[in-house]
């Protein structure tokens, strides 16, 4: 591909001969995922369409950007010289909007100038900080909860302290760790994995990155513990081609790792093995979904499936595979070293544990924070992130990513955990929180989501392919919204979906429809 | 659905011998569009582009729809009362001249259970005489010999299912996929699913890379290599004592000649390593239930009736029988050929295999039909032809077969049919051998007539029409009762439902058969006059005196054919997927569109040697005859060897064929032929370049 | 065996059966689009929706497990509701009503769903008509993915997949290259299992009244 700047069938021909898969499959794996779509110049530019460049631009940044450079998203010159296209995301929030020129990710509020000019900079990383005096998450891998698990605790004792901690999963879907674990620990299988889901698609959220780029020790070391407790010799990790920085900093911490001995065979002369494998995305959101996921890590198209079987039953490969996310994982090094008890005393209410959170650009003091779970939103928002930035006011925000609800202004009392916010119908999920301020039209706010999510729908099953791309047209096709035929389209949506993605989608629309009727545009 | 159809029948595909059933849609008296039947017991809702689209031969302009008769060098067109009166009046006075034996009969293995039974009872009560075959002597006769030799009965042990409850399969000598699509189909999710499978072919075939393992010996080395895989299986303490104690006779021989083929022989002799050998044992004899699965591959060969017999040995060793998932399962090859043989349209049996030498079993048929019959065989097909050629045959009723283009030696054939004075051709197209006949009747296709069609797994299915024969032509049946009355004997049957009454009366094997019974789901052999059927055969004794299975202790010899100075390539002849044997349905159908013409496998090895590119135009010369053809390189043939089908009579491959063929049914060896390949318009090159080092 | 209620009727079902063949082994009907016997289920149409007693909103019947003491309504209203919603989406995606023989007419018939009242992107038209036997008419396909899985599980050749993502998903032979050209052995289990006679056969693409294009 690289030789062409786009795929070609002889490509694909090669890649079936050498993969041994048919020919038809490797047609339908080149067409799904976006890396492998768009035809790319000699310099390729991808603009970030995320939800935290929307909240600080309103996509002026993108319109700018294609007019300057006289191309459309997706175009190529004549020449071959320069292509421009869109990613989502880039995961530099804290410092929107964000460009990728080549191989060099710059962000600010001049980036488009310093692109145009071709002077493009690595863009700042962002501030990580704990509000805790024991952090959990921001502290630097050791290994110590590895070496104590092996030397002290058989791998039930450690999978049962994970339950004790009742560690929630903090990918989204917040279901119980050592529960999962449980599972694949009681599956019959040749073989076991674990599998880290990498893959933080998120528009908002790049808690995932910071963990994998400047902690990676600390996420390594929680794979192999749920190797250890789980049975299973080896682990894969999914990271996104759109952090081009996370799998050489992954792949260069298992090789310190190895050097160490913590991984590999026989790890510290235990008799226990475990390995990782790194392996990096081409460009989609749904393979953030766990059957969607290993589908991926095959190779193949990242399409959902449906459940049961669940992955802890027959996962990777038809095995018991784990999957979980990075940063619950990076949970485990702390309970394996002080326990469950201690795990959970570090929480102000009943929730256990701790929680990394990100705020976007529009925040005073935006970053990555590690915070106990039970703090209101405000509290958040207004103490830890400084409130909005320029003088202005928070008017909306949407937490846990593009499925979550949105969250007004008027209900930022609201504690900060799973259940109070599924109340206001929203969501934890992965931590990020994108502001948007007081000049953000929520009918765009509309648009974006709904975009967003027919885009990147996986495209299997009905509700979702078709039903979200019709939801987008309510918004974009310049007629009033019905908003009775879209509350059918949003039910049929939640619950006739096959996975979280349509099934999540009416979520902030519903939140739109109940908090800013008004500025839809509805009929 | 319905709309679109004025009418859809159930019947059973006539195409090969998986016998899938079928969903026929007519609309305006013709085939509008066939799909498969959700509870075809062989096809389960699947089935492969013969079936499924190529019906349109069935109404194709040159379908013959009059009887003709030779005049003046060509055909013209006669009635029916003329046809009928020309064929009785010479097939009469040949009869009345001299005797019975002067004329012979061929029934098509395309045509229903009905039509054979009918056309052997023809030969033997209305013309006196044991001269009737059908095509299984070149294909499968040697399985049928060999199979009742050690287990008693003519057929497979066991169904297409058993594949699926199998642990391991080895499959020799069929490219299962292109021969067999559904059962092809069938085997390649077996495998996907984890089933161990061993191909054995000289070619690599497509199963090979769903495969386990794939052997490939040397064409003609099938023996050596089952006797390989048994000493392994000796050797190394897999044999299954107890079965071979309670349930068979002859290891002790067979044990005694296994200590000759050690693997380092057996390499030798075939040319698969010794570590291949020892898995394939292995994989075979420690799987739970395991099957053999063979092909012409097999059969097609000077000592082929032996290599079934050894696949037996193999089978019983290892207890791997008469159990489901445990079959040994032939893939015959025509849609019928398994019936046409069960149905007795062979010369040395009546019905189900038994002998025109039985005294007791002749008599039964005598006193049916009053008439008298001889107690000696009659005449296999290549004999038929040896014997008109010195004319002591006068005359030949051939129905459905085209033997000029399938058979071997084709030059020998068209002596053979030139020299009769009188032949008469039944078939639904003028071919190869209605160039010689004296009148030729027009026949029905598949989906033009009622009756049965047997399977490879022994399983009667209906055939019911979806449409009327086109013009004047008339059911096979129709013609052959129709024949045999005005040659003196009336069968009495008005419809085909009445002779397979006849069958079931005159046949234990058949007893409880009748078409009401057949149903949708149709019986395996044999049938218990209260209808039960048996899908497993053997499960508690074999069909042998004393109810023991027999080894036999054969050993290698090689083949008819070998490859030497003149000829050093071996042709190995097959088929390919869009066609089927001759071709004469398929070349009538868009299949045509999809295949047209056929092409010589070679290694790129021996086509350097030759100096030859893919593409190039070649002559193959045997010691019997010439073709020519175009040469394409692949490296899924081993070096030595050179493959082409058959099904295209601009090709003739069979001229080819020498007189090679099995000891004991006379099996033509079409699967080793040793040929020298040259490029068209060039000296051998082979011998220049010698010369030109020396 | 496992003890399951369809409709107030118990039924007895072996383990690894699921609540679709349960309903159906009671001679009951639930509309599927996605669904074929001789295919592993897949649910991607949500169209077998039903109500399952104790469960939380529809389910999708081809691939929930039947287990012992389920109670399943298969007339149940919200199921019902957005089965009907789901296949009004998919009518609204294809050019045409779909010819009266299909299988996607028949479902829509048993929804009670009549024209769509979705304006809005369809399918662009894009037929491949070269092979001797078989028909693609892409504009047709609404990726239920029969095709390729009768490619893949039943006949084992591997010719067709689904291809692209989003609104955009279909189904290519080869590298989008057509049958013809394609591993296509022409077995016709594609055609035979389409729904919408997206793939159908040449010669019964005339037999079929055309009906007037919206």
């Amino acid at each position: 591909m690289d030789r062409n700047g786009e795929l070609t069938d002889d490509d694909r021909r090669l890649a079936a001969e050498r993969s041994g898969l048919p020919e038809a499959t490797v047609y339908g794996i080149s067409t799904f995922y976006e890396d492998l779509l768009v035809p790319r110049g000699a310099r390729h530019v991808r603009v970030c369409t995320g939800t935290a460049c929307f909240a600080a631009t309103a996509d002026a940044h993108v319109h700018e950007l294609e007019e300057r450079l006289g191309l459309g998203m997706g175009e190529r010159t004549e020449d071959r010289s320069l292509s421009l296209g869109e990613t989502v995301c880039l995961g530099y929030c804290h410092a929107s909007p964000a460009v990728r020129d080549g191989d060099v990710i710059d962000a600010g509020p001049d980036v488009v100038e310093r692109v145009l000019a071709g002077a493009a900079q690595p863009a700042p990383e962002p501030l990580i900080k704990s509000l805790l005096d024991e952090p959990v998450l921001t502290r630097a891998g050791d290994w110590s909860g590895l070496r104590r698990a092996l030397s002290e605790s058989t791998p039930e004792e450690l999978l049962e302290a994970v339950k004790d901690a009742d560690v929630r999963g903090r990918g989204g879907a917040g279901f119980p760790a050592g529960t999962k674990w449980e599972f694949t620990r009681a599956a019959e299988g040749e073989r076991k994995f674990i599998v880290a889901n990498g893959d933080e698609g998120d528009p908002g959220s790049y808690i995932d990155k910071v963990l994998m780029e400047d902690n990676p020790h600390l996420f390594l070391e929680g794979m192999a513990l749920a190797g250890f407790a789980v049975g299973a010799e080896h682990g894969f990790v999914l990271t996104r081609s759109e952090y081009p920085r996370s799998k050489p900093a992954l792949e260069a911490a298992v090789a310190e790792a190895r050097a160490q001995g913590y991984l590999g065979e026989d790890i510290l002369g235990s008799g226990v093995s475990f390995d990782v494998t790194v392996v990096e995305g081409a460009g989609s959101y749904v393979v953030g979904e766990e059957t969607a996921l290993l589908s991926c890590l095959q190779g193949l198209r990242g399409t959902v499936s449906a459940r049961p079987p669940f992955p802890a039953q027959r996962g990777l490969h038809g095995m018991p595979t784990v999957v979980n996310n990075v940063e619950t994982l990076c949970n485990i090094p702390f309970i394996a070293a002080r326990g469950a008890e201690a795990y959970r005393a570090l929480s102000l209410c009943d929730t256990p544990g701790t929680k990394l959170v990100c705020f976007n650009e529009r925040f005073e003091r935006p970053g990555v924070y590690e915070v106990p779970f039970g703090m209101t939103v405000r509290a958040l928002c207004e103490d830890v992130a400084g409130g909005m930035r320029d003088g202005r006011e928070i008017k909306a925000l949407q937490i846990g990513g593009p499925l979550g609800g949105i969250l007004p202004a008027a209900k930022l009392d609201t504690v900060f955990d799973f259940d109070p916010l599924t109340a206001e119908g929203c969501m934890l999920g992965h931590g990020g929180i994108v502001g948007f301020d007081d000049r953000t039209d929520m009918r765009a706010v509309a648009k974006h989501l709904l975009r967003f999510g027919a885009d990147e729908s996986c495209g299997k099953c009905f509700p979702c392919r078709i039903g979200l791309r019709r939801a987008e047209e309510m918004f974009t096709n310049g007629k009033p919204v019905e908003r009775a035929r879209l509350e059918e389209l949003l039910e049929a949506l939640e619950l006739g979906s096959l996975c979280a993605h349509g099934g999540g989608m009416p979520a902030p629309i519903r939140s739109l429809l109940l908090h800013f009727p008004d500025e839809l545009g509805l009929a | 659905m319905t709309d679109r159809f004025d009418s859809t029948v159930t019947t059973t595909c006539g195409y090969c011998g998986v016998g899938c059933r079928l969903e026929a849609h007519a609309r305006d008296g013709r085939i509008a569009s066939i799909s498969p039947a959700l509870d075809g017991p062989a096809n389960e809702g699947h089935t492969c582009l013969k079936g499924r689209f190529a019906h349109q031969f069935s109404r194709h302009r040159s379908r013959l729809t009059a009887p003709l008769i030779r005049e003046s060098g060509g055909f013209r067109i006669a009635t029916w009362e003329e046809a009928i009166h020309r064929v009785v009046s010479e097939l009469g006075r040949i009869r009345d001249t001299h005797g019975g034996d002067a004329i012979a009969g061929l029934a098509s293995s395309r045509a229903t259970n009905e039509d054979c039974y009918a056309m052997q009872r023809l030969m033997r009560a209305a013309l006196g005489t044991h001269n009737i075959d059908n095509c299984s002597r070149v294909c499968h006769s040697p399985t049928s010999f060999a199979l009742r030799k050690s287990f008693g009965l003519s057929g497979a042990t066991g169904s297409f299912a058993d594949i699926d409850a199998a642990g391991a399969a080895i499959l020799i000598g069929a490219n299962a996929t292109e021969g067999h699509p559904v059962a092809g189909a069938r085997i390649k999710q077996a495998a996907i699913r984890g089933m161990q499978l061993v191909t054995v072919d000289p070619r690599r075939i497509e199963l090979a890379d769903y495969a386990v393992l794939h052997l490939s010996p040397r064409p003609g080395t099938n023996a050596a290599l089952m006797l390989g895989l048994a000493h392994v299986v000796a050797r190394d303490g897999l044999v299954d004592h107890d079965f071979l104690d309670r349930r068979t006779e002859g290891y002790a021989e067979v044990e005694d000649l296994l200590a000759d083929y050690p693997p380092e022989e057996v390499a030798r002799i075939t040319g698969v390593p010794e570590r291949d050998l020892e898995r394939a044992a292995h994989i075979y004899a420690e799987a739970g239930e395991a099957c053999i699965l063979w092909g012409l591959g097999v059969t097609e060969h000077l000592y082929g009736s032996e290599v079934v017999r050894l696949i037996c040995n193999l089978a019983l060793m290892t207890g791997h029988v008469g159990r489901t998932g445990s079959a040994l399962l032939p893939l015959r090859g025509q849609n019928n050929v398994q019936g046409s043989s069960d149905m007795g349209a062979l010369p040395d049996t009546y019905t189900a295999y038994r002998s025109v030498e039985d005294d007791e079993v002749s008599r039964m048929f005598e006193e049916r039909w009053g008439v008298s019959m001889k107690r000696e065989r009659g005449m296999k097909i290549p004999e038929m032809f040896d014997a008109a050629v010195a004319g002591d045959l006068k005359a030949m009723y051939i129905f459905g077969e085209d033997v000029a283009q399938t058979d071997p030696n084709t030059s020998h054939v068209e002596a053979a049919l030139e020299s009769l004075e009188f032949l008469v051709c039944q078939d639904i197209f003028e071919n190869e051998t209605t160039k010689y006949a004296d009148v030729i009747l027009p026949a029905s296709s598949f989906l033009e007539k009622l009756g049965t069609f047997t399977n490879a797994e022994r399983r009667i299915q209906l055939v019911e029409p979806a449409i009327e024969p086109p013009g004047a032509a008339r059911t096979d049946f129709d013609i052959i009762t129709t024949l045999s009355r005005e040659l003196g004997h009336d069968m009495g049957f008005d419809s085909p439902a009445d002779a397979m009454r006849e069958i079931a009366e005159l046949t234990p094997d058949f007893a409880g058969v009748t078409f009401e019974r057949i149903g949708r789901r149709g019986l395996q052999w044999p049938v218990a006059p209260d209808g039960t059927d048996s899908p497993i055969l053997y499960d508690e004794h074999f069909d042998l005196p004393g109810g023991k299975a027999q080894l036999a202790a054969l050993p290698y010899k090689p083949p008819g054919s070998a490859a030497d100075e003149d000829f050093p390539l071996i042709l190995v002849t097959g088929r390919r997927l869009q066609h089927y044997n001759a071709g004469t349905m398929t070349r009538r159908t868009a299949n045509a569109e999809l295949l047209s013409s056929d092409w010589l496998e070679i290694h790129p090895k021996d086509a350097a040697a030759l100096g030859l590119s893919s593409g190039d135009r070649v002559e193959v010369r045997s010691a019997v005859g010439a073709i020519e053809i175009e040469a394409r390189l692949t490296e899924r043939i081993e070096p030595g060897h050179v493959f082409t089908a058959f099904h295209f009579p601009e090709i003739r491959t069979n001229l080819l064929v020498g007189q090679s063929s099995d000891v004991n049914t006379s099996c033509p060896e079409y699967k080793v032929v040793a040929v020298c390949v040259t490029p068209v318009g060039r000296e051998a090159p082979v011998r220049e370049m010698a010369e030109a080092v020396t | 065996m496992i003890r399951i209620e369809i409709n107030g009727e118990e039924t007895l079902v072996p383990p690894g059966a699921t609540v679709l063949d349960a309903v159906r082994q009671t001679g009951r009907e639930v509309p599927t689009l996605c669904f074929d016997v001789r295919q592993a289920p897949f649910g991607a149409c949500r169209v077998c929706l039903v109500g399952i007693e104790g469960a939380r909103g529809p389910q999708a019947s081809c691939t929930t497990p039947a287990q012992d003491g389920m109670k399943v309504d298969t007339h149940e209203p919200v199921a019902r509701r957005v089965a009907a919603a789901v296949v009004e989406l998919v009518l609204s995606e294809l050019p045409g009503p779909p010819a009266e023989h299909t299988e996607l007419a028949e479902v829509a018939r048993m929804l009670d769903v009549g024209e769509p009242r979705w304006p809005g992107e369809r399918h662009p038209d894009k037929h491949d008509e070269a092979h001797p036997y078989l028909a693609f008419h892409h504009e047709l396909c609404i990726s239920c993915g029969r095709c390729v899985r009768a490619c893949d599980e039943v006949q084992g050749t591997f010719a067709l997949a689904a291809t692209g993502r989003s609104f955009g998903a279909n189904v290519a032979a080869g590298l989008d290259e057509g049958f013809r050209d394609s591993a296509c052995v022409a077995c016709g289990a594609c055609a035979d299992t389409c729904p919408t006679d997206a793939i159908t056969e040449i010669s019964l693409l005339h037999l079929v009244d055309q009906e007037p294009v919206r």
